[in-house]
């Protein structure tokens, strides 16, 4: 067997597009972004399985960063011990992965949470105001209604549409609860 | 009316019916008649079972909801013809011959008590396309941990929203919101206030 290779070389751009593909597979849901694609577009010159043991190891390692949701302080102590050890990063590389991180963080983070939204949520809403003008009783003619339509589903799956009336009388309990709830949400940001 | 209980086949449901313990049933036909003229905002089909079942009776939802339509169907055609009640209790027993004679008694006891202060306009039906908002259940809640990320940390609230549909039939409607959706949301229904007070 040949002597190894040298490594490839470190400038930031190849490595910042590695990244950035194994997010887009493995977080937004991309799935053509193979390895051997990512080899060919960013490491020509490296050897398959050197590629893949590269791919592995930046891979492995956004997984820890992305699962914890590192802040810049926890980042930066764990990037630091993997400089140290053996067989981890050098600091050039730590410096591309801290940069590529403190800018898809959010973005990744959104995508995890939404890979565990199994329920109905909310996805859409829209409203009008209508007057009534005929009705079964007489007093409420000419009494102003909203219509809402709220579209609900599933992740990945067909929406239901509910289509809901409100009066005026309706739409101050809707507040007054939704006044609670706004209530217990500050409370709860404020202790976190 | 004879010929359109037939329709919808009312002797079916005629053996069903006589499962049902008669206070049960009167508060069925209480619940109809008090939708029809606006006083609650729907039949709360779903809690009646419950506690008929909870009795010992076996009947499901489905079935107590086929059977409240037709009496609902039953009332309302009653009121459009201005039906008095014996003439109410005629028709009836000219369409079904099965049907238990406590349901009978139940009928005509609710329809005259109650009958008449019943109105239906002829665009009744057109009116019922969209559902009534009842009233909203919630809680806010955190997802700590999942499988592919050991730090959610992610609040979100789950609401329920209880509505009558154009049948009558109240049930419930349970989604989730992010903070920023719900922060929309609340928005929403603000300037929603706002137009109905300005119209």
């Amino acid at each position: 067997m040949a002597a190894p290779e040298q490594p490839p070389p470190e400038g930031s751009k190849p490595l910042s597009g590695l990244l950035g593909g194994i997010a887009q597979a493995a977080y937004y849901g991309n799935a053509d972004i193979t390895e051997e694609l990512l080899r060919g577009q960013l490491y020509p010159e490296t050897a398959p399985e050197e590629f893949h043991a590269l791919r592995a190891k930046m891979g492995g390692l956004l997984q820890s960063i992305a699962s914890a949701d590192m802040d810049l302080n926890q980042l930066d102590a764990f990037l630091t011990a993997q400089t140290k050890k053996q067989g981890g990063i050098t600091s050039d590389q730590a410096a591309v992965i801290a940069k590529f991180w403190k800018n898809h963080r959010m973005k990744i983070h959104e995508s995890l949470i939404n890979q565990s939204r199994w329920d109905n949520f909310l996805k859409n809403m829209n409203w009008r105001v209508d007057l009534k003008s005929q009705s079964r009783h007489i007093d409420q003619i000419n009494t102003p209604v909203a219509i809402v339509e709220m579209e609900l589903g599933k992740k990945g799956q067909e929406s239901e549409f509910l289509c809901l009336e409100f009066d005026e009388a309706k739409v101050s309990q809707m507040l007054k609860k939704l006044s609670e709830i706004e209530e217990s949400m500050t409370l709860l940001t404020q202790t976190t | 009316m004879v010929r359109a209980l037939e329709a919808l086949d009312v002797g079916s449901v005629a053996d069903k019916i006589n499962l049902i313990p008669q206070d049960f049933f009167a508060e069925l036909c209480e619940q109809i008649i008090q939708h029809l003229n606006h006083k609650i905002p729907g039949i709360n089909t779903a809690e009646l079972c419950q506690r008929i079942q909870t009795s010992g009776v076996e009947i499901n939802v489905g079935d107590l909801a086929k059977i409240a339509t037709i009496i609902s169907f039953l009332f309302s055609t009653a009121a459009r013809n201005n039906l008095s009640t014996e003439e109410l209790v005629t028709t009836l027993g000219n369409a079904v011959s099965a049907l238990p004679k406590h349901a009978v008694q139940v009928i005509r006891h609710v329809w005259n008590e109650q009958g008449e202060s019943i109105s239906v306009s002829e665009d009744a039906r057109n009116m019922a396309t969209v559902g009534q908002f009842v009233d909203i259940k919630w809680k806010l809640g955190v997802a700590m941990s999942s499988d592919t990320c050991r730090s959610l940390k992610y609040p979100y609230v789950t609401v329920t929203l209880k509505v009558a549909d154009p049948s009558g039939q109240i049930t419930d409607r349970s989604f989730e919101m992010t903070i920023p959706q719900f922060k929309n949301f609340f928005r929403q229904f603000k300037e929603m206030a706002a137009v109905l007070e300005t119209v």
